[in-house]
């Protein structure tokens, strides 16, 4: 539709103004601030360059204090940020469990849910919900469920410990007398798997990437392969998987840029318990930012660095994907 | 035979499929059985999964305990907003990626993409600082006027995409009838479009209903506190009272699962259509 030029600007204008200042914008000034240390006062804030050291404080590198003696801004102490290194292992570990494996149980449910049944619409709506619901709320719940004395979630090993004490006691006197329950959000050990379950129970929308790719597999290839008398497993491996490959890849970028990303959760469930087991990455650079004493340039610093982390750890994913993702695949998707 | 075994194993998965909604649905039917519980109840212990007596007098509580109908209010108001913002402005930049033939279109397209690439934590400080110089703070202007602003990349390639699938009649006809452009959209193609319409405006609802690290920064005062913030200072507050915590977190789930209950069936369409 050829239009005339004021026409275009009448339907873009929003989007515009929203592109050049709340995105474009942001993005020079988070640059810029990254290189200056940013003086919180009452009513104005004054930035000063600091060149590299807020990126040397982070990765650890020692400031030559009689270098930057030279320059006429006052250098920021030089100190390292211990708990730089440890938000990031944190973040890390975090995500190298809670990816596949939802990814796995995304997969395996959406296998199930793949089949023709009567009231499957409904339960599909079920299995997506607590994507849907996710959020404070859910997390408030899953806090109590966890709780080490009254959540459910210990008063059901508690129940499989006491169905499985007869056979331990075969082997062990003692059978499962002496079997504890996990603290979960009260120990520094469990509070990371504490989290992994909770991404596990909301597999949503990459069950949802699954769906809709198995509905795409074409069924002449599956009949030509239950002719060829193809078991359940070739049938899954040969003719299924290609097809899924590029879904798997998709929700594994996503998945791992969103899980290196998780904020809401570690903010709401953290306690002194854990020792920093859930001081997650962003939740270090909130803290850093929005905690006195208000190091904004420093948490600029922190987001480009975590940027080039995430860029370096999904850059691979795409680069690997060529030998595993199936072309034809791709295009449907 | 053969049908015997199939018969077996379409019944093996009736009840994993059983069982899997059973494991999802655990936590909210259990958040139900402690919400209803008296106090001595729900720290009994062992836990106790069944409800004596209901004490629904637990839910009038979570509403006095701490101004919960305001912050219902409050979210209300924010995320109603926001989805009409989302929807007006998201639109009119989907129609003209869609439709506008013009110098930088393709350019505009690869803006759109690159800007869904750009993290959100890299901004948190520049904008916060912008919002701090603008005298936003303590209002709601930093949560809800982006949404005015274009509303999102996501939601401006769902209406791209959506609209690309509308064949070019229907504007040839308006524009036959003597329609503007922006007849043509609104009074024509629009309406059309009312899957993706009830998908953006349900997912930008839902996004800001849930929305924690934005009101967080942004807001301070109690009065303004939408209703994940205010859950979040129940929390902390009365921790030592699980079933109305239990309660409280119920109230605010519901809006939520009643609209998806009542738009899920566009959301999946629409989702599938944009592939």
């Amino acid at each position: 539709m050829q239009v005339s030029r004021r026409t275009i600007f009448m339907f873009l204008w929003p989007w515009l103004v929203g592109l050049i200042f709340w995105t474009g914008a942001p993005i020079l000034t988070s640059l810029a601030l990254s290189f200056s240390q940013v003086n919180v006062k009452a009513n104005s804030q004054q930035a000063a360059w600091v060149g590299l050291s807020h990126y040397r404080e982070a990765i650890g590198v020692q400031d030559d204090v009689e270098d930057s003696s030279a320059s006429s801004v006052k250098q920021v102490t030089p100190y390292r940020d211990d708990q730089f290194r440890l938000s990031l292992v944190n973040s890390l570990v975090y995500t190298v469990f809670a990816v596949p494996l939802g990814l796995c149980s995304a997969l395996s449910v959406a296998l199930l849910l793949n089949k023709k049944m009567r009231g499957m619409g409904v339960i599909r709506t079920l299995v997506y919900l607590p994507h849907v619901l996710g959020g404070v709320a859910t997390i408030v719940i899953w806090s109590w469920m966890l709780n080490p004395q009254y959540g459910w979630v210990n008063e059901g090993l508690r129940c499989i410990y006491l169905a499985v004490d007869p056979i331990v006691r075969l082997f062990y006197e003692q059978g499962t007398a002496d079997w504890t329950t996990p603290n979960w959000l009260y120990s520094a050990v469990w509070c990371k798997p504490s989290l992994v379950m909770m991404h596990v129970w909301t597999m949503g929308p990459g069950m949802l990437v699954f769906l809709a790719a198995l509905q795409r597999v074409p069924l002449h290839e599956r009949d030509a392969s239950l002719l060829d008398g193809a078991g359940a497993w070739h049938r899954f491996r040969y003719v299924t998987w290609p097809h899924l490959t590029p879904a798997v890849l998709f929700n594994l970028i996503v998945g791992t840029i969103f899980s290196m990303q998780s904020f809401t959760e570690p903010y709401m469930l953290q306690h002194p318990q854990q020792q920093d087991g859930l001081l997650f990455y962003m939740l270090h650079l909130y803290q850093v930012a929005f905690e006195p004493p208000y190091r904004l340039g420093y948490a600029c610093a922190l987001a480009w660095i975590f940027f080039v982390v995430i860029a370096a750890m999904v850059t691979p994913m795409i680069l690997a994907s060529r030998r595993w993702v199936y072309e034809a695949g791709m295009d449907a998707a | 035979m053969n049908s015997k075994y199939d018969a077996m194993r379409s019944n093996i998965l009736q009840l994993t499929l059983l069982a899997i909604c059973a494991v999802v649905l655990l936590p909210l039917f259990w958040a139900g059985v402690s919400s209803l519980q008296p106090l001595d109840e729900v720290y009994a212990f062992p836990p106790r999964f069944s409800v004596k007596h209901a004490q629904w007098s637990n839910y009038s509580k979570a509403f006095t305990q701490l101004p919960m109908l305001r912050f219902l209010g409050n979210s209300f108001v924010i995320a109603s907003t926001s989805a009409l913002g989302a929807i007006a402005t998201a639109s009119m930049a989907g129609f003209a990626l869609a439709r506008f033939q013009f110098a930088g279109r393709r350019l505009a397209f690869g803006l759109l993409i690159a800007s869904m690439l750009i993290p959100s934590y890299v901004l948190l400080v520049p904008r916060y600082m912008l919002c701090d110089a603008l005298g936003w703070m303590d209002t709601y202007k930093p949560l809800i006027v982006p949404a005015w602003l274009g509303g999102g990349a996501f939601n401006i390639f769902l209406f791209r995409q959506y609209f690309r699938k509308i064949p070019r009649e229907y504007d040839d006809a308006a524009v036959l009838d003597g329609a503007s452009t922006w007849q043509t959209f609104r009074f024509v193609i629009l309406p059309i479009a009312k899957p993706v319409v009830i998908t953006v405006g349900l997912l930008s609802f839902i996004y800001h209903w849930q929305d924690f690290l934005d009101p967080l920064i942004y807001l301070s005062d109690f009065e303004t506190f939408p209703v994940s913030l205010g859950l979040r200072m129940y929390q902390s507050m009365a921790g030592t009272w699980a079933n109305l915590l239990m309660a409280a977190s119920l109230i605010a789930l519901l809006p939520v699962a009643i609209l998806f209950f009542v738009c899920q069936r566009y959301v999946f369409r629409t989702l599938q259509a944009a592939g």
